[in-house]
């Protein structure tokens, strides 16, 4: 009997998967041996790939800081990954009690781990469902159950959109999402950038994501700027990740290496 | 919390650290207000410093270095507290893993910033403090490593069980999505009802079931009656809906039985257990209520009826299809019996169908293979008892069921219109047979040749005729053609004008079964028509003197014959047995008779022999 096409993919643990991989470079322990074995080639690749992940991190507490500062009580976390040391709403509900957090992530173990660390609290959930499906995700009854989409919403998409090819029409993504927002919302960018890389690198970077489900697709400054289409960028704009806002001159220092690029744009209106 | 108020005071203006740190011996030790110690503030700088980046650290540079001042002051303490507790060490080496500093490099640039510089940025000094360093890093590393793998081992416990939730909700998904998959395989996606896959598996499993006792079950084959004119008139959508509303009202009327839509308009109830054929007749009777119910469809009123084939049998013995192959053929029954109605599987009647496909399936090889042979019997003159004709009737000498007469297979030939080769080749037999008399004798018989509906409609009859008799050398008047009075029934004039030339060769046309049929008289007063063959059944009242059945016999064929001659019609009875009947028929004045009494058929020799 043919398996129908709605029927659910299985977990293949034996797959690295980019989720753990990247909470292996943050040093947590939520990775299997085939996770840590690629974020290891990785490592052997691109050195720096464990300061990307916490260089982005970084930036995700800075921004979702920043907009608690704005007023931001609603967040739509997609491609959350594993919502270990320092996730959204740790850092939102800790500065506003209130805030309220959805998580989204196509990795069922990233979702399954994400729904145990979620227990108990009422104002954040998690859903599985793909970036790449924008329209299920805003049509998800436990989304609009959540978060009021006639108020400002930030959607975050941190360190995810490298893992969706040109194919599958990023800006279109965004731009469904971004109609469905009230004005004064926010989109928080970072992804995975090849300016200022060498060639070998990363080609050697998206051989290792090639064993993954999710192969990886780098963009330039330039393509990151047109995503923002709509959306008015925060200062200092699209930059490499330790330079938005940093907590001291001293942390943005050397910020290239970072590899991510990263902005937050409000909606205007 | 780790930190009191005064490092949020202290800081950027950003919240507490988010970590909440394991309540701890020391917090009456932690009062972290910057001053009480020189060189605190220095050493916390450089050792934040020093392990930024081994991990990720969910704080701002300052809350770091307010966490690590904090541990810093507690250190200074354990090193000069009385007596020396390894406690306080660990508890540090705990704590740093709580806050996230937990990765091998945190664990060695911290041991390696405590032995280099923390004497020396808080000018500690003291003869045993080399000692008490020396324990104090010790009691920091194994508080690190011993948090470090708790944490580890409950980061992979937790990733375990995720991995595990996961697995468990795909298979349930999985097999959710199966059971989905399964119903769509196995229902109709119009009415919902199982399907034939379905009620197949159904029909094997209630056949296959073990059992003592003798079990028993039973079939309805549902069709609806005129449902393609539906159809065709109202449309399919309005079809369709009548599906769904039979198929609901099937559902209902039949209880627990399993009903199936096989496709079209063709269902299928299923009824297991039953103790006799009485309980099927009973979900036939209620099926054929409901669906006989008046229902509005898409603003219709539609009434349909429906015709069931049912069989009801002993489990034992029988097999799926023949199951449904039996029900099948008895809906046909139900059908061709006029509709609205269940029909039950009757074995003999269906032996009987049996025997007429396969006797109607032989007959054109058993043409070819010339097992067909004609017969004569003789036509006499009841005036001067001379043999004036005979009819030819052909014989079949079937390798299985020995000689059959006409009357057990020309109906077959009809139905599948083999009668027209057949017909021909009896014609052409008897024309040469005709012919060979001649030759024996020139008062030799005509011989008279049954004409099927078919062959009288078939426009190359003519042609066929003048042919054969060509061939043959048998002159026209030697010929009698013996058509039925249905033959003539239909409006097309074809037949009429066949017969009229055939009539103007000379060949003479007798009306076979008189006064079976219509008696219709109009065409025998138009058509070329020379003799009236009366049916034997008026001839076989004529028994007895004193019966007065037997009278009204006479004396309907008295006035046939009478009828007749007006017409100028010759008259010749058939079925004559008896010398008396023959009698009575001389003296009513029928011109000849054919029957047992005369002769019964036989093969040509016998004719022959009568010539010699």
């Amino acid at each position: 009997m043919p398996r129908p096409d709605w029927a659910p993919e299985s977990i293949d643990i034996e797959r690295p998967s980019v989720a753990r991989m990247y909470d292996y470079y943050l040093g947590g322990s939520h990775n299997f041996a085939v996770d840590r074995a690629a974020a290891q080639a990785m490592i052997a690749a691109v050195p720096e790939a464990p300061l990307m992940a916490q260089a982005n991190r970084a930036f995700l507490r800075r921004a979702v800081q920043f907009l608690i500062d704005s007023g931001v009580r609603q967040f739509l976390d997609i491609g959350s990954g594993i919502p270990t040391v320092g996730n959204v709403h740790e850092i939102a509900q800790q500065a506003a009690p209130d805030a309220r957090v959805v998580y989204i992530d196509v990795d069922p173990v990233a979702v399954a781990h994400s729904r145990q660390i979620l227990a108990g609290n009422e104002r954040a959930t998690v859903l599985q469902e793909d970036l790449r499906n924008p329209a299920r995700i805003l049509d998800r009854p436990d989304v609009r159950k959540l978060l009021d989409f006639d108020k400002p919403i930030a959607v975050m998409i941190v360190a995810v959109l490298h893992f969706v090819p040109d194919s599958d029409d990023p800006s279109g993504i965004i731009a469904t999402l971004r109609d469905a927002l009230a004005p004064g919302s926010y989109l928080v960018l970072s992804q995975a950038s090849d300016d200022g890389r060498r060639a070998d690198e990363r080609q050697e970077a998206e051989h290792v994501y090639q064993r993954t489900d999710n192969p990886l697709n780098v963009r330039s400054r330039a393509e990151l700027t047109r995503l923002f289409d709509g959306f008015e960028l925060i200062e200092p704009g699209l930059v490499w990740v330790p330079q938005w806002r940093p907590d001291s001159p001293e942390s943005a220092e050397d910020a290239e290496r970072a590899v991510f690029i990263g902005g937050v744009g409000r909606l205007g209106g | 919390m780790e930190w009191d108020g005064s490092v949020a005071d202290e800081g950027d203006g950003s919240p507490a650290p988010l970590a909440t740190i394991g309540s701890t011996a020391t917090i009456g030790q932690s009062r972290t207000s910057r001053g009480e110690r020189p060189g605190v503030a220095a050493f916390a700088r450089a050792w934040a410093k020093a392990v930024s980046g081994t991990s990720y650290l969910p704080m701002t540079p300052a809350q770091l270095e307010a966490f690590l001042g904090a541990l810093t002051t507690r250190l200074a303490g354990a090193l000069q507290t009385e007596p020396f507790s390894l406690r306080a060490g660990q508890q540090v080496g705990a704590d740093l893993v709580a806050a996230h500093i937990a990765s091998a490099e945190g664990l060695g640039r911290t041991l390696e910033m405590i032995d280099l510089r923390l004497l020396r940025d808080l000018d500690l000094s003291g003869t045993d403090l080399p000692d008490r360093m020396a324990r104090l890093l010790g009691a920091v590393a194994a508080g690190y490593a011993r948090a470090l793998r708790d944490r580890t081992l409950d980061e992979q416990e937790t990733i375990r069980r995720a991995a595990m939730v996961a697995r468990e909700q795909a298979e349930l998904a999985l097999r959710e999505s199966e059971a989905r998959f399964r119903h769509q395989a196995t229902h109709d996606p119009l009415t919902d009802l199982p399907n034939r896959t379905l009620f197949t598996e159904r029909l094997s499993a209630a056949l296959d079931r073990p059992g003592s006792e003798p079990r028993r079950l039973g079939l309805c084959f549902v069709d609806l009656d005129g449902f393609k004119m539906i159809n065709d008139t109202l449309g399919h959508q309005v079809g369709d809906l009548l599906l769904i509303s039979v198929a609901d009202r099937l559902r209902r009327s039949v209880g627990d039985h399993l009903v199936a839509r096989l496709g079209g308009d063709e269902f299928v109830i299923l009824i297991e257990e039953t103790s006799c054929t009485d309980d099927a007749l009973k979900v036939a009777d209620a099926a054929l209520a409901a669906i006989g119910t008046m229902a509005v469809v898409d603003g219709h009123e539609l009434t349909v009826s429906a015709s069931i084939g049912i069989v009801e049998r002993a489990v034992i013995g029988t097999t799926p299809s023949e199951l449904m192959r039996a029900a099948d053929i008895t809906l046909h029954w139900a059908k061709s019996s006029g509709k609205g109605r269940w029909a039950l599987f009757d074995p003999e009647h269906n032996e009987r169908e049996l025997t007429r496909y396969a006797l109607s399936a032989a007959m054109p090889g058993a043409l070819d293979r010339r097992e067909f042979y004609v017969d004569y019997q003789p036509l006499v003159s009841l005036q001067t008892g001379a043999l004036l004709g005979v009819e030819a009737l052909v014989r079949w000498r079937h390798p299985g069921l020995g000689v059959l007469g006409p009357d057990q297979f020309i109906g077959l030939a009809e139905e599948t219109g083999l009668i027209v080769r057949l017909g021909s080749w009896v014609l052409a037999e008897a024309c040469r047979q005709a012919r060979e008399w001649l030759h024996l004798n020139p008062d030799a018989p005509f011989v008279s040749v049954n004409l099927a509906v078919r062959q009288v409609h078939d426009p190359g009859l003519v042609d066929e005729v003048t042919a054969l008799l060509e061939q043959t050398g048998l002159p026209p008047h030697r010929l009698q053609l013996e058509i039925t009075e249905s033959a003539l029934m239909s409006a097309a004039d074809q037949p009429v004008y066949a017969l009229r030339r055939l009539a103007d060769l000379g060949i003479r046309i007798a009306i076979d079964d008189f006064g079976t049929g219509y008696s219709n008289l109009s065409y025998l007063r138009s058509l070329p028509v020379g003799e009236l063959k009366v049916a034997g059944s008026f001839v076989s009242g004529l028994r007895t003197a004193s019966d007065s059945a037997s009278r009204t016999d006479e004396r309907i064929l008295a006035a046939l014959v009478s009828l007749a001659h007006t017409l100028e019609l010759t008259v010749t009875a058939e079925g004559v047995e008896t010398a008396r009947q023959a009698e009575r028929l001389r003296a009513i004045g029928c011109e000849a008779a054919q029957g047992w009494h005369f002769g019964r058929p036989g093969p040509s020799a016998q004719i022959a022999a009568l010539l010699g």
